[in-house]
């Protein structure tokens, strides 16, 4: 039984020059805040998104008639890797970079295209993820938010939670029931609804922490045009979970904890401590070998394989991590210690926020059923 | 896989399998050594079968797959690097890290196989969730330390590779805890005899994970270097260590 088969990785020969570029643009443009820094890609800076658009740093493998730059899958990765490990803030176009423009290349009609594409390149749109809503979570299929037919329009009635990002995003890509009285899976719609729709309002939930990044979304008597249709009508399931994939591989599923580890390292130096220098080592080898996964799964998507279980492993994995470190690092450190003062803070924040990592994408126990699946249990 | 990579498993695959654990050396040397296995990392120069260390992560893998009794990657790399010498440790940690991946996706591979036959409270063991959820954990520890020992064989065949092997070792030796707990707790009391092949497998990961330097000593000597780096230098370390034109 092998189940994670692994291809060395041949990266580009343009990552150093690239890698350099990020660095540069960080270093000038990012947050220096290090608790800012820590789980950044919910961070959303508009005006760091349009630098990385004019830079040419997103929709990077989108053909250049939508804006794009026509680069291949890992020179895209090198440049997010670069970006969250450096805790750059680019939590507005995440979402849009990542999988709205990949699916909207793939599934959307000329007009949505053309719409919504170039702008999300140019780091000017931004879009939210429309699953989950109140009777909805694990049990994805069970979503009861609406889209009924009238003439040319379509009307969609109904909400969403938890909905990251919607109070800055442009659009939503909403998977609704299209199919009155249909059940599960069967008969499921995606639509591209536009924020500003009438009819569509946005109300902050306010996390732990007291900080406001998802929203409730509701929807009433919201009419689209025909052409806010994305894809195929019923077919919204299976678009939906294709675009899962996307969302699961990505290096920013071990890496929000990153400048946490960097803050210990910090911390360590010169200080000749058996038990911080452990743990530095074991944080460390974990962290190469989640790289060495996350990129796997990206070459992966590169040769156009589905790599949708090993990229449930990375996800379990690195989240795993990603959660861990806070809770090892104040089990290691003396925060009494005044000179362990920026490393408590970022621990702290962390501590907090850690709990969402094994949530947001998919609850732990939802992936690893799904790698069950994979092992021929299911 | 490159060609020549795909016959060498050719070969060693049922090969191993039939020697398993038991076959005494007297029996077993002879034919690896007509493979030219023995002999894997010397150059053709000298004779050998001129084999780099992503032939080395196969063979090793296999070896610890099937549980090979004879200690054939110590020595294939007993030819290459003196005992004593710290190259030798290295070298035998990544060879301990490629038997442990190897081991582990066997040792998933009985359990899963287990669960699927065995019936309890009417159905296969394997439809219960709590039993699929470890099984999944289990499945991510396999899946890590066969990609930290292919990194670290990488790493080998670019030259320079302590950083990979410590990572492969610690990386391996964590990722047993999980392995061997999981595929015994699973099994029930069949995995704990002597008929039942589990042992084989378990039994070396729990030697194989005090060889060649401990949880304690790779942490630290990985966690020192990277510590006397500093924190600014730790990502672009990372990075350079794959990027073509660093290396
Ligand atoms: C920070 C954050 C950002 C998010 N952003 C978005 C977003 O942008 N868009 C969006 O649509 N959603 C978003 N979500 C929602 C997220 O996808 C859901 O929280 C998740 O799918 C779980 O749903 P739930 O919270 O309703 O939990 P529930 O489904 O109620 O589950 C509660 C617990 O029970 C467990 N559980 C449920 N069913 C089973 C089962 N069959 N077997 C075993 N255990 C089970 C779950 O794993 C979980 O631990 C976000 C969540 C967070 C925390």
């Amino acid at each position: 039984m092998q189940t994670f088969v692994t291809e060395p990785v041949d990266w580009p020969d343009t990552a150093p020059a690239l890698r350099e570029q990020v660095r540069a643009l960080v270093a000038e443009h990012g947050e220096r805040d290090p608790v800012r820094r820590a789980n950044s890609w919910t961070k959303a800076a508009p005006q760091f998104s349009r630098k990385l658009g004019e830079a040419g740093l997103l929709g990077m493998t989108w053909p250049t008639e939508y804006g794009g730059h026509e680069r291949s899958q890992l020179e895209r990765y090198v440049v997010i890797e670069e970006l969250l490990a450096a805790g750059a803030p680019v939590g507005a176009h995440w979402i849009a970079d990542r999988q709205s423009g990949p699916l909207l290349l793939r599934l959307g009609n000329e007009e949505l295209k053309r719409r919504w594409v170039p702008a999300i390149a140019r780091g000017e749109a931004y879009a939210c993820i429309g699953l989950s809503e109140p009777g909805s979570g694990s049990d994805l299929a069970s979503v009861r938010t609406t889209a009924r037919r009238d003439g040319d329009e379509w009307i969609i009635e109904g909400q969403k939670v938890w909905t990251t990002g919607a109070h800055v995003s442009h659009f939503m890509i909403a998977l609704v029931r299209s199919e009155a009285g249909s059940e599960r899976q069967a008969g499921l719609s995606q639509f591209v609804i536009p924020m500003d729709a009438p009819g569509v309002s946005v109300k902050p939930i306010i996390d732990l922490t007291g900080a406001h990044e998802f929203n409730e979304v509701f929807f009433e008597d919201v009419r689209l045009p025909a052409s806010a249709l994305l894809g195929t009508e019923g077919e919204g399931w299976k678009q939906a979970t294709a675009e899962l994939s996307l969302e699961r591989s990505g290096p920013e599923r071990y890496l929000s904890s990153m400048v946490l580890f960097l803050e210990l390292v910090r911390h360590a130096q010169g200080k000749d401590d058996p038990v911080l220098a452990q743990l530095v080592g074991r944080l460390a080898a974990e962290a190469w070998t989640l790289r060495l996964m996350s990129a796997s799964v990206a070459a992966k998507l590169a040769r156009g394989e589905d790599p949708a279980l090993e990229a449930t492993m990375v996800k379990d994995l690195g989240n795993s991590y990603e959660q861990a470190i806070p809770q090892l690092v104040q089990a290691a450190v003396d925060f009494g210690d005044a000179e362990a003062e920026v490393l408590r803070a970022v621990c702290f924040y962390l501590l907090q926020v850690s709990p969402s990592f094994s949530l947001r994408g998919g609850t732990r126990e939802i992936i690893k059923g799904i790698i069950a699946r994979g092992l021929g249990l299911r | 896989m490159s060609d020549t990579r795909r016959m060498l498993a050719e070969m060693a695959d049922p090969l191993f399998a039939e020697l398993g654990p038991d076959a005494p050396s007297e029996r077993a040397l002879p034919q690896l050594e007509e493979l030219g296995l023995p002999l894997l990392l010397v150059p053709e120069a000298k004779g050998g079968f001129g084999g780099d260390w992503l032939d080395a992560l196969i063979v090793f893998r296999l070896a610890g797959y099937h549980a090979l009794g004879v200690d054939l990657p110590a020595i294939a790399v007993g030819k290459v690097a003196g005992a004593g010498e710290e190259q030798h440790q290295s070298l035998m940690a990544f060879a301990r890290a490629a038997q442990i991946a190897g081991a582990l996706d066997a040792a998933l591979g009985l359990a899963v196989g287990y669960v699927n036959e065995r019936e309890q409270f009417g159905r296969p063991l394997g439809k219960f969730q709590a039993v699929q959820q470890s099984l999944a954990t289990f499945a991510c520890e396999a899946a890590a330390a066969n990609c930290a020992a292919m990194g670290a064989a990488q790493a080998l065949n670019r030259g320079a590779a302590q950083f990979e092997i410590a990572t492969a070792k610690l990386r391996a030796n964590r990722a047993v805890e999980i392995g061997t707990t999981v595929a015994h707790q699973v099994h029930g009391a069949i995995g704990f005899t002597q008929e039942y092949a589990l042992h084989h497998l378990t039994r070396r990961l729990w030697q194989w994970r005090s060889e060649y330097g401990n949880d304690a000593h790779w942490s630290r000597r990985l966690g020192s270097a990277v510590t006397a780096r500093g924190a600014d230098r730790f990502w672009p370390d990372l990075t350079a260590r794959t990027d073509p034109a660093c290396r």
